[in-house]
């Protein structure tokens, strides 16, 4: 009995790895914002190899992807879902945008796309702090 | 001069073995999220291990026992085996987010995806285990763990508040997000209190042939160097206090990481991290596999020692080789070594008391530590570890749920 129930202890913890929030998930969105815009920081300061830089930003795209998917289904209240879905759309491209310039080694075009993931990364800020006062 | 320079290479392989994939993720984690606030469950931590570590080896030391045959001497074989199984289960999946630290410190070295580099890492840690002996174990991977100093490095370049570290070595609640807070503290407490880390430095006294005179040694080598290894994870959690936390970044995988030590170390800090990652983990994996393997070996009354050829002692070889090959698993199908190793830390919480609770009845049994035995001091410092790990383990779960 007292084995079954130890056993029973990483079943229960499997469960209990729960679905985020819908404002889990903005801030999830917002960290891998901040997670690109960090690596193209240092790669523009020749801090990190192309290859991570790369690496990081698809693995940045492509979770954003992902968390703007489940964002539309359930939207956090009081977020212009509009608003939200333009912003993760646009820095979606730009994240892409910036993996093909690392391969393509232009830093200035780079810095450009950089800049404007930041505009956006700022709007995504102010709806996840309209969310958050929200609530 | 013998002992002045086993003490000195204690200390560092004290501190170059301290980090490994879970102090320095759950520090990373608590950094980002909460500042300075969680510096505090770092703190007790250290102050446990201290302790724990100390007991293990003062009774291994005295009564040539170490924790698990002592504990399956004194408690009988049912309640060894229910602590076996909660071990085994814990200790392969801290072995699963070690492995696959390794092969994530080469994937953002190489670009090499760490589910490839998966069997080249389990294969490489076997062979150190099968050809190498306890010293190269011990010191070998400590030394190079070293590198993990860059972290303290890092911390201070950057300029901390040191008022607000201060401040955050003070136990204070969460403003908001209590039950992430709870669950990241109850993971730290999780990672610096690796019963692996006990039954590994129980095993070592007796593969190192330590005596009672010793004991003064053990007690510096637990103190000072755990209390050094103890600030390496607080400099982790600096670090991410002054990287991540002011551009938001909470940290879900390996590559959000290993930006940690760019800032302020902008030419070496992405190759230092990679670095520190690969041999704390390293190291870390090495112990757990022997400690798994001594657990066995020990428990089951087998011929164990690191340092027999694998013919002598082939039960004890074939545990950590059959442990090695089935950690390789997960980790070749992509399996998150982040996600496993907050899992698994959150699960040595809920566990934590199996392991502990034998110290208080062993530490005060005069057949194995006669005059040696704890005094009010000890025994009251066992107690309250014990009661934390009763609290651990009855909050993990639920915390896991809501925060985690």
């Amino acid at each position: 009995m007292q084995l079954k129930a130890l056993l029973a202890i990483p079943v229960l913890f499997l469960w209990a790895c729960k679905q985020p929030t819908p404002a889990e998930q903005l801030d999830s969105a917002l960290s891998w914002l901040a997670t690109a815009g960090m690596a193209g920081d240092a790669w523009l300061r020749h801090t990190t190899p192309d290859r991570y830089t790369r690496e990081t930003l698809e693995l940045s795209r492509k979770t954003l992807e992902q968390i703007r998917g489940d964002l539309l289904k359930a939207p956090p209240s009081k977020v212009d879902a509009a608003s939200l879905d333009g912003a993760l759309t646009r820095s979606r491209r730009r994240i892409a945008q910036m993996a093909k310039l690392v391969e393509a080694k232009d830093s200035p075009a780079f810095a450009t796309q950089l800049d404007s993931l930041r505009s956006d990364e700022k709007i995504v800020k102010q709806l996840d702090d309209s969310a958050n006062a929200g609530q | 001069m013998k002992k002045i320079l086993e003490l000195a290479l204690g200390l560092i392989t004290s501190v170059g073995g301290f980090l490994e994939i879970g102090s320095v993720t759950t520090a990373m984690q608590a950094g980002a999220s909460f500042g300075y606030q969680l510096l505090w469950a770092i703190l007790l931590g250290t102050v446990c291990l201290v302790f724990l570590v100390e007991m293990s080896g003062r009774l291994s030391a005295v009564s040539k026992h170490t924790i698990v045959d002592a504990t399956r001497e004194r408690f009988g074989f049912p309640f060894f085996f229910f602590v076996a199984v909660a071990m085994t289960i814990v200790s392969f999946l801290v072995l699963v987010a070690e492995l696959g630290g390794i092969g994530l410190s080469l994937q953002v070295l190489t670009g090499i995806g760490f589910p490839w580099w998966a069997v080249f890492v389990s294969v490489a840690v076997w062979l150190l285990m099968w050809k190498g002996s306890f010293s190269l174990i011990e010191n070998g991977a400590s030394l190079l763990g070293l590198v993990t100093l860059s972290f303290v490095v890092a911390a201070v370049k950057m300029h901390p508040d040191w008022g607000s570290v201060a401040h955050g070595l003070l136990p204070t609640l969460a403003s908001d997000n209590k039950a992430k807070y709870g669950f990241v503290a109850v993971s730290i407490l999780g990672a610096s209190i690796s019963p692996y880390l006990m039954y590994f430095y129980s095993s070592g006294t007796i593969e190192d042939k330590w005596d009672e005179s010793y004991i003064p040694m053990n007690r510096i080598i637990a103190g000072v160097g755990m209390s050094f290894g103890g600030i390496l994870s607080m400099a982790v959690l600096v670090a991410a206090v002054l990287a991540l936390q002011p551009r938001g970044i909470d940290v879900q995988k390996f590559e959000q990481a290993a930006l940690l030590m760019t800032p302020a170390l902008p030419k070496w800090g992405f190759v230092l991290f990679a670095f520190a990652m690969l041999f704390a983990c390293l190291g870390a994996a090495l112990e757990i596999s022997l400690s798994i393997a001594y657990f066995f070996a020990q428990g089951f009354g087998w011929s164990w020692s690191e340092d027999l050829s694998p013919s002598k002692d082939a039960r004890f070889c074939f545990v950590y080789t059959l442990i090695i090959l089935l950690a390789a698993i997960p980790l070749v199908f992509g399996v998150d070594p982040i996600k496993v190793t907050t899992m698994s830390m959150a699960l040595t919480a809920a566990t934590l008391p199996l392991p502990i609770v034998p110290f208080l009845f062993l530490m005060n049994d005069p057949i194995y530590l006669g005059e040696h035995r704890n005094g009010w001091f000890s025994n009251s410092v066992v107690t309250i570890i014990i009661l934390i790990s009763f609290v651990l383990a009855i909050i993990s779960i639920p915390l896991q749920i809501v925060g985690g």
